[in-house]
């Protein structure tokens, strides 16, 4: 029985639907190819056309894939992508991604999800994929990462022209206010990182830009830590999955830290704010540890036995007394009647003294008994109880010590970066604060950063902080936008006649994309056998040009 | 040249699993005949060393070389069949290396490059550690701790804390530790 206001929510552990091919229709080639827009994000991967009408992206999927071995003698590993997988959990072990923090770098994984994009929107061109695209990429990219993709779309799909930009600036060019170009201190909290991007006059600062290697993934690794280790004996049931389900709904950012600790401490408070998430109901109970239900069990094993002696005991008293009692009838009955009545009457009094034998017996029955009731609940026993974990876990981007993380948190960051400008420009930047990524959608973070901005800032000064209005789903708007924008312009398009010629790192720059270092990677040559001898020389040359550079 | 490789092949077949005559070749059997055009696909960490063999065996074989990234699926009609990538263990890798570079190799390599000093670049941006000293929370319950036990080194706050410590089996203790 839940007590008091404490509420019990189960698990919803949601299945994910497969997406179906769509059919575009024909205004997606005519009169000319429609861009695609892909936000290409280490949790999730949003597609969709750059149409005007376009409401949502048509495609939302997690990030993965898994290479799942068939049974030996069918046609080999089957391989699923994003939604096909349909639950993450039984593949855990197989599930592999092509990101590595928040940069691609299995290219064959983003292949496989690129191929997924184009099938599932209904890419129909034959050869090659025959749209623009747009694609975010991390802030300050290596150039390695850039390449390889570039080598992909342009050799691979055979793309016309490529356009990278950063999601967070994407975001922030949706969101904005007054007239563009604005100026703003951006703060984005993704999956695997936290960056604090200064905005200068639209154009991204990046020499002044600093990002915090802890996201919603780490987050969700703590948590999980946090409940294995106090709930030892559901270790399984403890999933990644449903950790992301207890932050995306029952966790929160307090305002003050230290306080919303203090105020958890009270047990009124305690119970009026815990969330109990109740797990299904597994039979097995892990062995190895004595849990509490497991010593019930024991204790009433133990009482079993004590009262089988016990009533064995009773029955060899019983018997000796019934043979006494047999004795002593037969002794009177047959003979003497004149002795009848004081036979009777010791028979009487043998019996009475019986009596209060079997009045005594029947009270310590009852109370073994009475003591062996089940005190343990066993829906209390499958729930887990959030208490403290609901604001703990959110709070490593702002305190990464808890887990043992040597940089600095958010506030701390926000400092660092707004030291390396003038007086006037940190004013500028902090009239404009703007949070957006998907870990920034806790309930309670503007608050927070409210608190820490009007703690570093100097006394009765004045800042703003925004949110995002969808903080997940406003980088693939600000890129269509983008794209709608700049559709028929060149600036900010990288052609395929510029990926041969300057290679695949070479970056065109626009109000939401990178700083470009004009610094060229040998190209890594394809490895057969007629082209090893040739790559050799290749890089040979290339890497003398580049000293020279 | 295509011919010595074919004459190769044959012996390759011959033998067996003989190690291949070619001096890019990697110790590996050759592919089973009934295998699909599939099969490179199958062992995607070694492209590179096959990819001029199996170019040619796919010729020989005269099956089409259309290879999607499912096994025995038609291939996708938007992509160049024919296309492998570049960036496996690099140009300079030799044949061991056969997997992708992660994040730290390509970072470790990028720092070579001729950046100036200004420049941003992924390990430049990295936020610097924090010069604020860490707060002490409970390991047990989070809430801000003043008590470590000497024994297991296990923060607390409350008395109550501390007697759930000392029952803790040492597994548990031993997690906790690591935050």
């Amino acid at each position: 029985m839940a007590a008091g206001p404490g509420r019990v929510f189960p698990f919803r552990d949601a299945r994910w639907a497969p997406d179906p091919v769509l059919e575009p229709g024909a205004a997606v080639r005519t009169p000319q190819p429609v861009p695609l827009v892909i936000d290409n994000g280490s949790f999730q991967t949003r597609a969709g056309w750059a149409a005007p009408g376009a409401a949502e992206p048509l495609l939302r999927f997690r990030s993965l894939a898994a290479r799942s071995r068939g049974a030996r003698g069918a046609a080999g590993a089957e391989t699923q992508v994003g939604n096909d997988l349909g639950s993450p959990e039984p593949l855990r072990w197989l599930l592999r991604s092509p990101f590595d923090r928040d940069v691609p770098v299995q290219l064959e994984l983003q292949e496989l999800l690129f191929d997924h994009v184009f099938q599932r929107l209904g890419v129909s061109s034959q050869g090659c994929v025959d749209h623009p695209i747009i694609l975010t990429e991390a802030v300050c990219n290596p150039l390695y990462s850039r390449q390889m993709i570039s080598e992909l779309l342009f050799e691979c799909y055979q793309v016309p022209k490529v356009s990278y930009g950063v999601d967070s600036l994407y975001s922030f060019y949706h969101n904005k206010r007054q007239n563009w170009p604005c100026s703003g201190l951006i703060i984005s909290s993704g999956y695997q990182c936290t960056h604090v991007l200064p905005v200068l006059e639209g154009r991204l600062d990046a020499k002044n830009c600093k990002r915090i290697n802890l996201g919603g993934c780490q987050a969700a690794v703590y948590l999980q830590r946090l409940l294995q280790l106090k709930y030892p004996g559901h270790f399984a049931a403890i999933t990644l999955s449903r950790m992301e389900e207890i932050l995306h709904e029952h966790s929160y950012i307090g305002e003050d830290y230290i306080e919303e600790l203090q105020k958890w401490r009270s047990p009124e408070y305690y119970e009026n704010n815990v969330h109990k998430m109740q797990l299904p109901f597994s039979n097995k109970l892990l062995g190895s540890t004595l849990t509490s239900e497991e010593k019930q069990e024991r204790r009433q094993q133990q009482l079993r036995r004590l009262q089988e002696l016990n009533a064995r005991r009773r029955e060899e008293k019983l018997q000796l007394d019934q043979e006494r009692l047999d004795r002593l009838l037969y002794v009177q009955t047959p003979e003497l009647d004149p002795l009848g009545s004081e036979q009777s009457l010791e028979d009487v009094d043998s019996i009475n003294e019986f009596e209060p034998l079997f009045a005594e017996e029947q009270p310590e029955v009852e109370k073994p008994v009475a003591a062996v009731q089940p005190v343990f609940n066993l829906a209390e026993y499958h729930q887990l109880f959030l208490g403290t974990e609901r604001i703990r876990a959110p709070e490593i981007v702002f305190q990464p010590s808890l887990i043992g993380e040597e940089q600095a948190g958010i506030a701390e960051t926000m400092q660092y970066v707004l030291d390396r400008y003038s007086k006037e420009q940190q004013n500028v930047l902090v009239q404009n604060v703007f949070l957006t990524g998907g870990n920034a959608m806790y309930p309670g973070l503007k608050a927070r950063i409210q608190k820490e901005l009007l703690e570093m800032r100097p006394f009765q000064s004045s800042f703003q902080v925004h949110l995002a209005s969808s903080p997940i789903l406003d980088a693939w708007y600000g890129a269509r936008d983008w794209a709608l924008e700049y559709m028929n312009r060149e600036e900010g398009w990288i052609t395929r006649k510029d990926y041969e010629e300057k290679g695949g790192e070479y970056l065109k720059e626009h109000c939401a994309s990178n700083v470009y270092v004009p610094i060229r990677l040998p190209k890594q040559a394809p490895r057969t056998t007629e082209a090893l001898a040739s790559s050799k020389v290749l890089a040979a040359s290339v890497s003398n040009s580049s000293d020279q550079v | 040249m295509d011919s010595t490789e074919q004459t190769k092949l044959v012996k390759l077949r011959g033998a067996g699993g003989g190690i291949g005559g070619a001096g890019t070749c990697e110790v590996f059997p050759p592919p089973p005949p009934h295998r699909g055009r599939g099969w490179r696909r199958a062992r995607p960490g070694r492209h590179q060393s096959i990819g001029g063999e199996a170019m040619n065996e796919n010729k020989f074989l005269s099956t089409d070389p259309g290879t999607g990234p499912m096994e025995a699926a038609k291939p996708l009609p938007f992509k160049d069949p024919n296309f492998m990538h570049s960036g496996i263990g690099g140009a300079a890798a030799g044949k061991k290396n056969r997997t992708w570079k992660n994040l730290k190799q390509i970072l470790a390599s990028e720092r070579a490059l001729p950046w100036q000093l200004n420049d941003p670049s992924y390990f430049n941006i990295d936020a610097p550690p924090s010069f604020k000293p860490a707060k002490k929370y409970s390991d047990i319950s989070g809430l801000p701790a003043n008590y470590t036990d000497p024994q297991s080194k296990l923060r607390f706050s409350t008395i109550e804390e501390f007697a759930y410590i000392r029952m803790l089996p040492s597994d548990v203790v031993t997690g906790t530790q690591c935050g």
